[in-house]
Formats: C-alpha cells, sequence, structure tokens
C-alpha cells in the first residue's frame, strides 16, 4: 500500500517582508513601555540558605526557569537558573546551598526602565530572566522573562484593532476551515459522526477526547486494530494542541464507507517550521512537558505512521489543521 | 502468560487490580516516553515505565497494555489510580529499576 504525505506551509516570502514593516511602525507605539507594566509581580524568591535541590523542587512546581535570591530583608544577593541545576546534578552538589553556586553579580532592572532598553539586555545578556527592583530600596518587585514581555505587547495589539491587509491570514482566505485537505471536498462540519471540543489547558487531560472517539469508534463495531490506529494518532493530535498551541481545538471524525477521516483543527500559535516538525524526534515542548514523558518529538511522526494519508496545514499565528485518513476495508499490515 | 503469575514471581505490589479478568501477557516494553510507548506497545504488552502521572492511564487505555509496571519503587498519584480503577488498567509497582523488571520478566518467557 501506499502512503502519500504532503505538508504545506503557506508563509509567503513577500507576507513576511510585509509583516517586518508591521512591525516596524509598530515599534513607536511599544517604546515607551515601562518595566512595571512589565514585569509579573508574583514573582517567587528563595533565600540563600536552602539548597539547590529545594530550588530545583520550586522551580518544577511553579513551572519556571529562574529563581532570584533574597536575604530575610528581601534585598537581591544573587540568581539560580534551570542551567545551574543542570550543573549541580551533573557534577553531584544539588544539595549543597544556593548560595555556594548562585549567580552573585545579578543584571537586574529598574522599575522605570523602557522597553527598547530591556530588550536590549536580553539580547546583549542571553538570560532568560532579569529581576525588576524598586529604585529606592532595591527590593525585588517583580520579574521579567521574555514571555512577560510577549504578552505585554500582545496585550496592547489587542486594545489597538489593527486591521491590515498584510495580516490577512492564508488560512482564511483560502477558507482552509471549510474544505476537507485530503479529498478537496466541501466540509460540512455540522455533520461529523463524532466531535470534541479540546477546551482544557492540563496536560494531565490530555486524551480525553481520543479516548472519547475511541469508545464511539469501538461502539461503532470498527475493529480493535483500526480504532487503536485512529485513537493513537488523535492522541498526539490532541496533545499537541494542549501543549503546543494555547487555543482551544476541535476534534472531528467523519465515518465514510471505506475510510474514517479525523480533523483536528486549533487556532493557537501555529508550527513555524512544518518540515522540520515532521522530522523524528524534533521538539519544541517545554521542559516541564518533558519530564512527563511528552515532548519526545514522536507526536507528527506517529500520526503519519497511523494514518494511511495525512495533511497538515499551519501559518504561525493562525493554528493548525491536521487532516488524517485511515482505511477501512484494506486495513494496514503490520511494519 | 497471565497477569497474575507475573505478579506472583516477580512479588509486585498490586496498587490496581482488575479483578475480572486475569489477562494475558504477551510481551514487554519499557519505556517513559509517552509517543514511543504508543508507537510500540501493543495489545497484551507489560508496560514498565517510571511515569505515574495520569496520561499514563490514557496510553495505557489506547493501546490496550495488559499493565504498567512502575519501577523504582515510585509511587501514582491518586488521580492516577482513581482513572485507572474507571479504566480498568491495572496498575502495579516494584522496587527494583526498570532495567532488572526487563530482564526478570524476559527470564520468565515474555519477550
Amino acid at each position: 500500500m501506499t502512503k502519500k504525505d504532503e505538508t504545506v506551509n503557506p508563509v509567503s516570502k513577500d507576507n513576511m517582508e510585509r509583516l517586518d514593516i508591521l512591525i516596524d511602525e509598530l515599534k513607536g507605539i511599544f517604546s515607551n513601555i515601562k518595566a512595571h507594566e512589565i514585569m509579573n509581580t508574583s514573582v517567587v524568591v528563595i533565600m540563600p540558605d536552602r539548597t539547590l535541590y529545594q530550588a530545583k523542587e520550586l522551580m518544577r512546581l511553579r513551572k519556571i526557569s529562574g529563581l532570584p535570591v533574597c536575604d530575610e530583608n528581601g534585598m537581591l544577593v544573587g540568581i539560580v537558573s534551570i542551567e545551574d541545576i543542570i550543573k549541580a546534578l551533573e557534577n553531584n552538589y544539588i544539595n549543597d546551598k544556593i548560595e555556594r553556586w548562585m549567580t552573585k553579580n545579578v543584571v537586574w532592572i529598574s522599575e522605570d526602565e523602557e522597553l527598547i532598553d530591556i530588550v536590549e539586555k536580553f539580547s546583549r545578556y542571553g538570560f532568560g530572566r532579569f529581576p525588576v527592583l524598586n529604585t529606592e530600596t532595591h527590593r525585588v518587585i517583580g520579574i521579567i522573562t521574555k514571555a512577560d514581555i510577549l504578552s505585554t505587547i500582545l496585550n496592547k495589539l489587542k486594545n489597538l484593532y489593527v486591521r491590515d491587509q498584510r495580516m490577512t491570514n492564508v488560512l482564511e482566505n483560502t477558507d482552509l476551515h471549510s474544505i476537507s485537505l485530503i479529498t478537496g471536498e466541501k466540509l460540512d462540519k455540522s455533520g461529523a459522526d463524532f466531535y470534541f471540543e479540546i477546551n482544557y489547558t492540563d496536560i494531565n487531560m490530555a486524551g480525553v477526547g481520543a479516548a472519547k472517539l475511541r469508545e464511539f469508534l469501538l461502539s461503532k463495531g470498527f475493529n480493535e486494530e483500526l480504532v487503536r490506529r485512529v485513537a493513537i494518532a488523535t492522541y498526539e493530535a490532541e496533545t499537541n494542541v494542549v501543549i503546543h498551541s494555547e487555543s482551544i481545538g476541535k476534534i472531528y471524525c467523519f465515518i465514510r464507507d471505506d475510510f474514517i477521516k479525523v480533523r483536528v483543527e486549533d487556532y493557537g500559535k501555529g508550527i513555524e517550521n512544518l518540515e522540520l516538525a515532521m522530522q523524528e524526534g524534533f521538539s519544541t515542548a517545554p521542559d516541564y512537558i518533558r519530564e512527563f514523558g511528552f515532548g519526545a518529538g514522536m507526536g507528527l511522526v506517529n500520526m503519519k505512521r497511523c494514518s494511511d494519508k495525512i495533511v497538515v496545514v499551519s501559518e504561525v499565528g493562525k493554528g493548525v489543521i491536521v487532516e488524517m485518513l485511515f482505511n477501512i476495508k484494506t486495513g494496514r499490515e503490520e511494519t | 502468560m497471565k497477569l497474575s503469575e507475573i505478579i506472583e514471581k516477580l512479588n509486585l505490589d498490586v496498587v490496581v487490580a482488575n479483578e475480572l479478568d486475569d489477562v494475558d501477557v504477551v510481551n514487554g516494553y519499557t519505556c517513559d516516553l509517552l509517543s514511543e510507548v504508543m508507537a510500540n506497545c501493543k495489545k497484551g504488552t507489560a508496560w514498565i515505565t517510571v511515569q505515574s502521572h495520569l496520561n499514563i492511564v490514557a496510553v495505557a487505555t489506547i493501546c490496550g497494555v495488559s499493565c504498567i509496571i512502575l519501577a523504582n519503587d515510585h509511587d501514582y498519584p491518586q488521580e492516577t489510580i482513581q482513572k485507572a480503577e474507571k479504566e480498568g488498567v491495572v496498575l502495579l509497582k516494584s522496587k527494583l529499576n526498570s532495567y532488572t523488571i526487563s530482564g526478570e520478566l524476559y527470564k520468565l518467557g515474555i519477550k
């Protein structure tokens, strides 16, 4: 049996250039944002007499990648990051006190520093985070990561209502949301035999939709091996939505005479480089996700392996559509 | 080989049992990456891992594995146990590490 795979990445170079121009224009609007508007104020700090092991646990539980170290008066004395923890684990001093190994010359940001200068600091030092200090008391009042900068900018953008021809997205234009990527037929989603909304963000819940689809298909009398393939591929697509998209997603299943079609859509951040994403072992999953055993870079590979035909369409910032066909009659030989 | 026989021979702790059906174990697979597990586990596989979070139950259900054997004396969180009870997934645990459990299983003829 032959299997054909296609990847489509409809971001043209032209579009990218126009986006660059737009970003330049927007820069002016963002120039007077101050550190205290960007920072995350619920900053987690740790005392220097705690151990690196405790720091590691704190980072794991709070899902953060660095901790400012403060003395009992709230004065900044150092910083520990994931890198420090990794080194400590490698060299077996994870039970040492933080003060021995923390970075003592901390580069910090004062609360009224401007966005442009902050961005400059990120690129100059290459650090993942900067503590924000009150200008007078020198106490830690917040922390800024790249993600904080991004979300500040996005929030500003929301208020701006930018409607620019340059921003119209390819996915909307070609209306891929209402045609089948594989067969090209018009898709009546209300006629789906199965529908599930991925509306949760808790990674622990991942797979609920796939499990429901599995039960549904078994109840329809499909053979176990076929259902297994559908369930695995759907599970992978579903966890991708939960881990990566930062949006809700939808699972549709259409049952036809000779195939089952599963379509998983999300409206999130999209895939930057589809070719790379399709490669076995490639993953952009964050550390805490990997700790759970996800992020092996096998998701799309597994989907491809389990389905008889797969098409993935994505654009950065617009979401991902995965459509998969599973042949009913032929089944598939074990490879 | 029947699961009950394996539990007895490897001296495994039974955290969630399936009393109704003493399933067959046909082979084993040792891995902590969920995608790999899904790609390689078959119906009737004994899955050996150190992962204990909720999602292993979903993976086990989808793959139809016979049982999960948690290695290195790790503990299952309460929510994993509840979900496994609901889904009928057998949860076992052992003080041995993944390598040793795999070896013991292999010696029993589970390949």
